[in-house]
């Protein structure tokens, strides 16, 4: 009995540290394997797409960075020429329940046939639990992901942090770059940079 | 920390256009004919904001959630003398906009200026900023109200005229759960002149009240030094005072963890406050530069060269010699 709470105790203790103790991803290590469900119902696990290049988007619908994209047709423009290629794109969604950008299975799934967005799956991080893993700080940060599993961008989608859709024409796309580079295998040159956009909605989010 | 103001007159002219990007939000409050509407921020406030008269004359132009006025801090323009121009800022409770380093996220306000030929702008001085944000995003911004001072240069060639139109598009992100991006154009006529500069007396207290709050070069015999401690940077220095509390925003992006909390070491005398690096960070710096603010919200300039953990052991020699170091192995 005694035995058993103490077992029971640690084991809480571990869950409890367990988080804290998880390193997020950085460019250049392995990428934090996760499961997640899609809002068209199917579960997907990163490490299944291990032998392709994976693009993570991190998106928030009423964040005015991530209208940018969209409203001007660039993000879906990304994914459909970079799927068309073969590469696994996710669209996250990582604002929490009554959060800016949080939305539900279907709603998500209304949204993706109005802005005819093209990602391999749009996955549902109502917790932040994705979020948390790749220390996601805004909408639109985006990750690029090798056939390795290697992490070899994180960062802003491009060099002009702005809400102006005048600014993409011109605009440095650095996940065209990460990708572009790598499968010439080349050293992608710009691995990080500073992520623009709003702040992620998590349930702690104040600002 | 909210200087204090003359009550508010209809003092310059001003233009304003609004522009809200925000999808599906109609511009309610920047646009509409409803003049309430485009009170209510400020008077929430309880300013005494008072109505534009035939287009003519005009406090604040109304941003999201708050207000933006264009002010003078000085009755005229003189040839050959530079002087301030102040944007100042009231945001309703719990918005806010950005420093200069926004942090993790959000961006600093940008302004085109229209200036008749020999007016030119200077760089923006920014009060010291504040954490914003929770233990995973943090950004660096003001809340409340705030002045951002640019300074202006007067070519001695200016012609005198009775009114020169200064005017600055202003595009500003602001703020609190969610952004929204504002764009407004601001417009001031003032009189050019030849007699000498004088003060406004209506905005000398908000320029008192703003210089107070910029941060101001270190005192000549306080020495800082930056080790580079491999995940982190410790900045030390050996001020006098007591030190209890230290905040270091750094000026340039993804070279400290914004979020990471800064651990002070209060040493006798000075003080030690280690700064984890930005994930980001893939090379080594030479210099960290940045606003450091003390106890008492003293806020201080600070650019010191960063010198590799081991340096100081190995190579004995002078200051000069480890910023030497420092430089080469950069």
């Amino acid at each position: 009995m005694k035995r058993s709470t103490l077992h029971t105790m640690l084991v809480a203790v571990v869950i409890c540290t367990a988080p804290l103790l998880v390193l997020a991803a950085r460019v250049g290590q392995a990428a934090p394997d996760f499961t997640a469900t899609a809002s068209i119902g199917k579960a997907f696990r990163l490490s299944d797409y291990r032998g392709k290049y994976v693009v993570l988007e991190w998106h928030n619908n009423g964040c005015p960075y991530v209208g940018k994209h969209y409203r001007s047709g660039n993000m879906q423009r990304l994914q459909k020429q970079w799927t068309g290629q073969g590469v696994v794109w996710f669209t996250i969604i990582s604002s929490a329940p009554g959060k800016q950008g949080y939305v539900t299975a279907t709603e998500e799934n209304e949204y993706l046939a109005k802005m005819q967005a093209a990602p391999t799956a749009a996955l549902l991080d109502p917790t932040g639990e994705i979020g948390h893993l790749y220390d996601a700080k805004t909408s639109p940060q985006m990750v690029v992901i090798n056939p390795q599993g290697i992490v070899i961008y994180d960062g802003a989608i491009d060099d002009r942090p702005t809400t102006d859709l005048s600014d993409i024409a011109g605009a440095t796309n650095y996940v065209n770059l990460a990708l572009e580079q790598a499968m010439a295998g080349k050293q992608v040159q710009t691995p990080t940079t500073r992520p623009y956009g709003c702040s992620v909605k998590y349930p702690d989010s104040t600002h | 920390m909210t200087p204090k103001r003359p009550k508010l007159e209809p003092i310059y002219p001003t233009l304003f256009e609004m522009e809200n990007l925000e999808k599906g939000r109609p511009n309610k409050k920047m646009r509409g004919s409803d003049s309430s509407r485009r009170l209510s921020p400020a008077l929430m406030f309880g300013v005494a904001l008072v109505l534009r008269a035939g287009g003519a004359q005009g406090a604040e132009t109304p941003i999201p959630h708050g207000t933006l006025e264009l002010v003078a801090e000085n009755q005229w323009v003189t040839p050959g003398h530079d002087f301030s121009l102040g944007l100042h800022f009231q945001l309703e409770k719990g918005w806010h906009i950005y420093w200069v380093n926004p942090g993790d996220s959000g961006e600093p306000l940008r302004v085109t200026w229209q200036l008749p030929p020999g007016l030119s702008p200077g760089v923006i001085e920014w009060p010291a900023p504040r954490r914003l944000g929770t233990s995973r995003i943090v950004d660096f911004g003001y809340e409340n109200a705030v002045t951002l001072i640019v300074p202006m240069h007067a070519d001695s060639s200016l012609a005198a005229q009775p009114l020169a139109r200064l005017g600055a598009e202003i595009k500003v992100l602001i703020c609190r759960e969610m952004c929204i991006p504002g764009k407004t154009e601001l417009s001031l006529a003032l009189p050019v002149k030849s007699q000498r500069p004088a003060p406004d007396p209506r905005t000398r207290d908000l320029f008192a009240a703003t210089r107070k709050e910029l941060p101001r070069p270190a005192p000549q015999n306080w020495k800082f030094s930056v080790d580079d401690a491999g995940d982190s940077f410790v900045l030390a220095a050996n001020v006098t005072p007591q030190i209890t509390q230290a905040i270091f925003f750094p000026l340039a992006e993804a070279q400290i963890d914004n979020s990471a909390p800064q651990i002070l070491l209060p040493l006798a005398p000075g003080f030690r406050l280690t700064l984890r690096k930005s994930d980001r960070l893939l090379k080594p710096i030479e210099r960290l530069k940045g606003v450091l603010v003390l106890s008492g919200n003293h806020a201080y300039l600070i650019d010191v060269p960063v010198i590799k953990r081991g340096a100081r052991r190995s190579n004995s020699g002078s200051g000069i010699q480890e910023i030497q170091y420092s430089m080469g192995g950069t």
